[in-house]
């Protein structure tokens, strides 16, 4: 609270980006954890939340004579200009944001302050929701050739890894330390993923400290212990994600990479994503086109190509591509970058997202996070600013896993349980500070901060919320749904997330989405087909009640029988869901961030903790433009859209 | 009857794996091809195809008066290609015989489908000059006074096409004539105007003698005449050509009146907003030619220009559209392959023009458009604005009006611009024009995914005849050589087909919203390149019957109807019995299929 020089000011203009006639006036408040833009229209009056923690950056601008500008933008992509009447109260509200959005300690963040309606013993319960053991033992382990090694327990092989690992059956406490001691940060070669049917596996680690011509025997003995592992292979891979020059660069400096000659059997493969600090800029360049109000068709394209992002992409997703056909072929492939914690996570989880349909459920891509992200030590503090530090250390590494999965799901729309909705939704709050899953950089930093005792997690929330994130074109029995996903990785298969960069921008966004129709139909469905159970239920009763004539029942009987075939046809056909309660839960948005507040005292709204377990981060409040059937939704040219043609002309 | 559509259709090319009983020996290869009513085998033979993808295949093609069929004879690579000859646009031998080099000599086919066709035959005993021969003829009847396939083509179809646009109808749907707008039959012999219809709608006040003035005044007669008119405004679409100016700047005091009682027939126009779909330039540039665009004379107008390019410029991208895709799709830079192009870039243009003429028409003001002759960019901005202001254009049947009136009628020049059976490859009058307008259509149903009745599958098939010739529906540059040709009575009509068969062409999402107005975003974030007809041919392009969006609704909409049944059922069989259920409600039966899930989702209540 003390950082909060102004919590109120009056008279500020919230300008439209498009057309400045649609701007809106209200008051700006400033609370301990929000900013918060109340329209003082009456009648029509929205409020407009933005989470401190969201806030990527604040500028002031010259003033002018209608007031100070304030520019803000979001983590999510969400920007905000406003214009404030004194440049006093502009420079106390700039100041405040800045301290506001860049926390100092750990403490500060806002999953330590955040407490929805949730008893403790639930909010216990949900930590356990997701669990990285059963995942394990999911893929069939520990088994003969893989087991679960105490050695890090302390975090003291490790720093950075997880307490619990899977390593070789055959590979000795020494050789697994000695392997670490030759490996940067310790992170030796541990399993990510292991194939049941297959034996392959996954395995993932930082650079070798090689230098120019260093060896260590217990690392080769590591390298051998999981080749031996998959009996059926007489070779591995070993992919370095890194371009060559880099991966040579990084031996002046007594790190590098695998000398074929010194492994036995192993085939060595350089891979080209690009660096942090590459990927920071690419991003950095593609939004700046996303920001363009009415690109030319050279502007965009040129601009999209030239910033490079998606030929990046297409780099993280063909590496996935490469690990999992080697996988799904039955060969071991152990993949590094340097550290072993940015394109290592990435390719590893995309590669899994690739070969197991089950990282493709709901479910599925919560534990995938958790367990490649969360537990193998993604540096979030700094790759999402969670904290002040160094901007050089800022990097959307996990945006383009999201990203992946996001072309994926383009590629593939049955293949997956979930929707774009949910991809959008965690990417917001992985950089949110609402939930306390990615804070801090590893697991022994998790335990310090105690975030399981003081935090809520995310992963019950979403499921809680899931009848918002299924894909109504999912089916388990579908042929995308099952083994390995093959996708096309031409350039032109590379689509622009809109959803994602433009998510904010309303014009631009298709006016009618036939999704929405296919679960309003799907959901028509399954009410009536409980109405159908419970009409034969009745039936049944009734019968009982008057004994009815043998050859009634018979008749009855026929019926009731088709009637369930029909229902398990219906449940092959669909993913049974647990819908009781939540069939007419459609309200979309509440869950993105996007949240529609009926005018209430302001003491109320200033309360974060809302209702139980929705999301007052941020978002204008509308939800008109998400529903497909609202009846403004074609009738006039919106004049929120950006490049609402006659611009063009 | 058989069905080439789907035969040589995107998906099923290189794929099509015939399932017929008989024996495959190679005798046989070709005997499952089902032949048209009327279509007649020329020569069959051994060949190699040149297959971009697949490399080398040998197998055997058949010519016909109406296709190339090629069956691959080795089993190992199932692949038939089943190609209109009306595609071809031109043929070429390639190499000679004392060239070197495997299958250096053969055949190399241009098609005006976006691909490229190479067969390679023995060198020995000029192999190929029959088979050359025949294709030339046969692609080109034309150019060797024989009949178009369309005129040969016996099919027989219970749907009769050509009673789908009646011109009279369509005014009366429109609710012409009235008070303001009459309905004129001064063109019945076409003196007026060789590449009008026989039918037009013009100002109430216009006298008969006013026309032909004003018909002396406009690039070949094409004078101002009524395309569409608002049901709740009056506001109106005008077509016609650009006025002939010259370089002396001419006036025409009947053209300036003209335009001014287009004006007065609607109480709410001030200014007649006069669009003229070319850029500035072009013009100015007319002038010189004695056309040119109307100036401050014309009082109570204003001119917009629409900036978009001629025929030449649109020709040429689309040419560098398929240097890009066909047959490998560009790899290092795709995006700046697509740019340079333009293609998108032109798409957008077209589109926004034709967003502007709707917006200004729904908010109550009288638009008047033209380009050159009005026959190229003019009906691609009437066409497109009427789909966006009138949902009736939005359904199977009146998407087809719309062509056969605004495209058809009003003198596109199809036999032009695609050249039909011509064996003039190089002509200058070639043009996409119609292609760029039907690529307008699917950015907007893919911006709009319920509003259109019908599918992608409808346009990928229209396109597909464009070229065929198997059908009348394109043939010809206007109504008056329609006539003389005796077309409608000697042809079969493209809707013919499609209305015999109209399931596999509906959207499964389309719900009827009558008197909405789509404005498409015609932005670079929202246009698309169209993959599955420009990439079709590219076998990585994911080939899916049927998009899994739509059929996953068909199944689910299939499922409800069962569930509603059912649940009829149960409460018939309820109502007999002396046991009544408490408070049964169940949903209508009969609204189900009509009403928007939404509507029926409403109705739906769990009545226990």
């Amino acid at each position: 609270m003390e950082h909060i020089r102004l919590p109120k000011v009056e008279n500020v203009r919230l300008l439209n980006r498009v057309s400045p006639k649609r701007s809106r006036v209200g008051t700006l408040y400033l609370t301990a954890t929000h900013s918060i833009f109340v329209e003082s229209e009456a009648g029509g009056r929205s409020e407009t939340w933005v989470l401190h923690s969201l806030v990527c950056s604040v500028d002031k601008q010259a003033a002018s004579a209608s007031g100070c500008p304030l520019l803000i933008r979001c983590k999510n992509f969400q920007i905000l200009h406003f214009s404030i009447p004194r440049e006093q109260d502009c420079q106390d509200v700039h100041l405040s944001l800045q301290r506001l959005s860049q926390p100092q300690r750990y403490e500060e963040l806002y999953c330590f302050s955040y407490k929805p309606n949730v008893d403790e013993e639930e909010r216990r319960r949900d930590w356990a929701f997701v669990d990285l053991k059963a995942d394990f033992s999911r893929m069939g382990l520990p088994n003969a050739q893989w087991k679960l090694s105490p050695v890090n327990q302390q975090y003291k092989v490790s720093d950075t890894y997880p307490a619990e690992l899977f390593v070789p059956d055959s590979a000795a406490p020494p050789v697994l330390v000695g392997s670490s001691k030759f490996r940067s940060r310790g992170r030796f070669p541990a399993l990510s993923y292991y194939s049941k049917e297959n034996h392959a596996a996954i395995c993932r680690s930082s650079q070798p400290l090689s230098g120019f011509s260093a060896r260590c025997l217990e690392d080769e003995q590591m390298l051998e212990a999981i080749l031996r592992s998959n009996p059926r292979s007489d070779f591995m891979y070993v992919v370095d994600t890194r371009p060559k020059l880099n991966a040579i660069a990084n031996r002046a400096a007594g790190k590098g990479y695998e000398n074929e000659d010194n492994y036995s059997n192993i085939k060595f493969q350089f891979m080209g994503i690009e660096n942090i600090h590459v990927m920071r800029n690419s991003q950095q360049k593609m939004l700046e086109v996303c920001e363009l109000r009415s690109p030319s068709m050279s502007d965009f394209l040129e601009g999209l190509e030239s910033s490079g992002w998606l030929k990046h992409i297409k780099a993280v997703l063909d590496t996935g591509v490469f690990i999992a056909k080697a996988v799904a072929e039955g060969i071991s492939v152990l993949v590094h970058c340097s550290d072993g914690w940015d394109r290592t996570a990435q390719v590893c989880s995309v590669a899994c997202v690739l070969l197991d349909p089950y990282y493709r459920t709901l479910k599925g891509l919560m534990v995938l996070i958790e367990k490649d992200w969360v537990s193998f030590g993604h540096k979030f503090t700094q790759r999402c600013n969670h904290l002040a530090g160094d901007p050089k250390e800022v990097s959307p590494i996990v945006d383009q896993f999201l990203e992946c999965v996001w072309q994926l799901m383009e590629q593939f729309p049955c293949a997956f349980e979930y929707n774009e909705n949910l991809l959008i939704t965690v990417h917001s709050h992985i950089y949110s500070c609402q939930f306390g899953n990615f804070i801090g950089n590893n697991q022994q930093e998790r335990r310090e901060l105690r975030v399981h005792e003081k935090t809520h997690s995310l992963w019950s929330y979403l499921w809680t919320n899931r009848a918002e994130f299924i894909n109504p074109l999912y089916r388990q029995n579908h042929s995308q749904s099952q083994g390995l996903l093959r996708p096309s990785t031409a350039p032109y298969c590379f689509k622009f997330w809109r959803g994602l960069y433009n998510r904010f921008d309303r014009g631009m966004h298709p006016r009618q989405s036939v999704e929405d129709y296919l679960r309003v139909i799907r959901e028509e469905t399954q009410q009536l087909e409980e109405q159908l159970d419970s009409h034969k239920q009745k039936i049944a009763e009734l019968k009982q009640e008057q004994g009815w004539s043998d050859a009634h029942r018979a008749a009855a009987f026929d019926q009731s029988s088709t009637a369930r075939a029909l229902g398990k046809n219906l449940a092959l056909a669909n993913t049974p869901q647990d819908y009781t309660g939540s069939l007419l839960a459609s309200t979309p948005g509440a869950v993105d961030g996007l949240l529609v507040l009926a005018p209430q005292d302001p003491d109320q709204t200033a309360d974060p903790n809302l209702s139980n377990g929705s999301d007052p981060e941020s978002g204008i409040a509308d939800v008109s433009c998400r529903s497909p059937l609202s009846e403004d939704s074609a009738r006039d040219p919106d004049p929120d859209s950006d490049e609402a043609a006659y611009s063009a002309a | 009857m058989a069905s080439p559509v789907s035969e040589y259709h995107s998906s099923s090319l290189d794929s099509r794996i015939t399932s017929t009983g008989r024996n495959s020996l190679k005798m046989e290869l070709l005997a499952d091809v089902s032949l048209l009513p009327g279509e007649d085998r020329i020569t069959d033979q051994e060949i190699i195809y040149m297959c971009p993808f697949n490399g080398a295949v040998k197998g055997k093609v058949l010519i016909t008066n109406y296709r190339l069929y090629f069956k691959s004879s080795d089993t190992e690579v199932p692949l038939a290609l089943d190609v209109p000859l009306g595609v071809i646009s031109r043929v070429e031998k390639m190499g000679g015989a004392s060239s070197r080099g495997e299958n250096s000599y053969g055949l190399d086919i241009t098609c005006k489908d976006m691909r490229n066709l190479r067969f390679a035959l023995k060198q020995e005993g000029h192999s190929r000059r029959g088979i050359f021969e025949m294709i030339f003829r046969y692609a080109f009847p034309l150019s060797h006074s024989l009949p178009l396939f369309a005129y040969v083509n016996q099919e027989k179809y219970t749907e009769n096409g050509w009673l789908v646009y009646k011109a009279m109808e369509e005014f009366r749907r429109q609710g012409l004539p009235n008070n303001k707008w009459r309905i004129t039959f001064i063109n019945k012999s076409y003196d007026l105007c060789d590449t009008y219809p026989t039918v037009l709608a013009v100002p109430f006040k216009s006298k008969e003698d006013d026309l032909r003035k004003v018909a002396a005044f406009r690039s070949r007669g094409r004078i101002p005449v009524l395309s569409w008119i608002h049901r709740e405004n009056q506001a109106v679409i005008v077509r016609c050509s650009q006025p002939l100016v010259g370089m002396s700047g001419k006036r025409n005091k009947d053209d300036e009146r003209y335009l001014d009682l287009i004006r007065e027939a609607n109480d709410t126009t001030k200014k007649l907003t006069i669009y003229d779909a070319r850029p500035n330039v072009n013009a100015v540039a007319n002038k010189a030619t004695g056309g040119g665009y109307e100036g401050d004379e014309y009082l109570n107008a204003e001119l917009v220009f629409l900036d978009i390019q001629n025929i030449h410029v649109m020709r040429e991208s689309l040419k560098k559209l398929k240097d890009i895709v066909y047959p490998n799709v560009e790899e290092s830079h795709w995006l700046s392959s697509l740019e340079s192009t333009h293609w998108l870039e032109h798409i957008k243009l077209v589109l926004s023009g034709a967003i502007q003429v709707a917006d200004k028409v729904s908010s109550g003001n009288s638009v008047l458009v033209h380009c050159s002759d009005g026959w190229d960019r003019t009906a691609q901005l009437t066409s497109l604005a009427m789909l966006m202001l009138d949902s009736h254009y939005r359904t199977l049947r009146g998407f087809q009006v719309l062509i056969e009136k605004e495209w058809i009628s009003f003198g596109h020049k199809f036999a032009s611009r695609i050249g039909h059976g011509d064996k003039n490859h190089a002509d200058q009058d070639r043009s996409p024009i119609f292609v760029q307008f039907i690529d307008c259509v699917w950015q907007m149903t893919k911006q709009f995914p319920t509003a259109f009745e019908f599918n992608e599958h409808l346009l990928l098939t229209i396109l597909d005849h464009l070229y065929s010739c198997r059908f009348g529906t394109f043939l010809y540059n206007c109504e008056s050589i329609r006539d003389q040709q005796e077309l409608r009575s000697k042809t079969v009509s493209l809707w013919s087909l499609v209305n015999s068969k109209m399931d596999i062409y509906l959207n499964p999402f389309y719900t009827p919203e009558s008197g909405q107005v789509l404005y498409p975003v015609a932005s670079m974030r929202h246009l698309e390149l169209w993959v599955t007809y420009y990439i079709r041919w590219n076998p990585r392009i994911r080939h899916q019957q049927q998009s899994p969006v739509e059929q996953r609704y068909k199944e689910l909409l299939a499922l409800r109807e069962e569930y509603l049944k059912k649940l009829e059922q149960l409460q018939l069989s309820d109502s007999s019995s002396p046991y009544q259920l408490a408070n049964s409600t169940t949903p209508n039966t009969t609204s189900s299929t009509a009403s928007t899930p939404s509507q029926q989702y409403t109705h739906l209540q769990t009545p226990f």
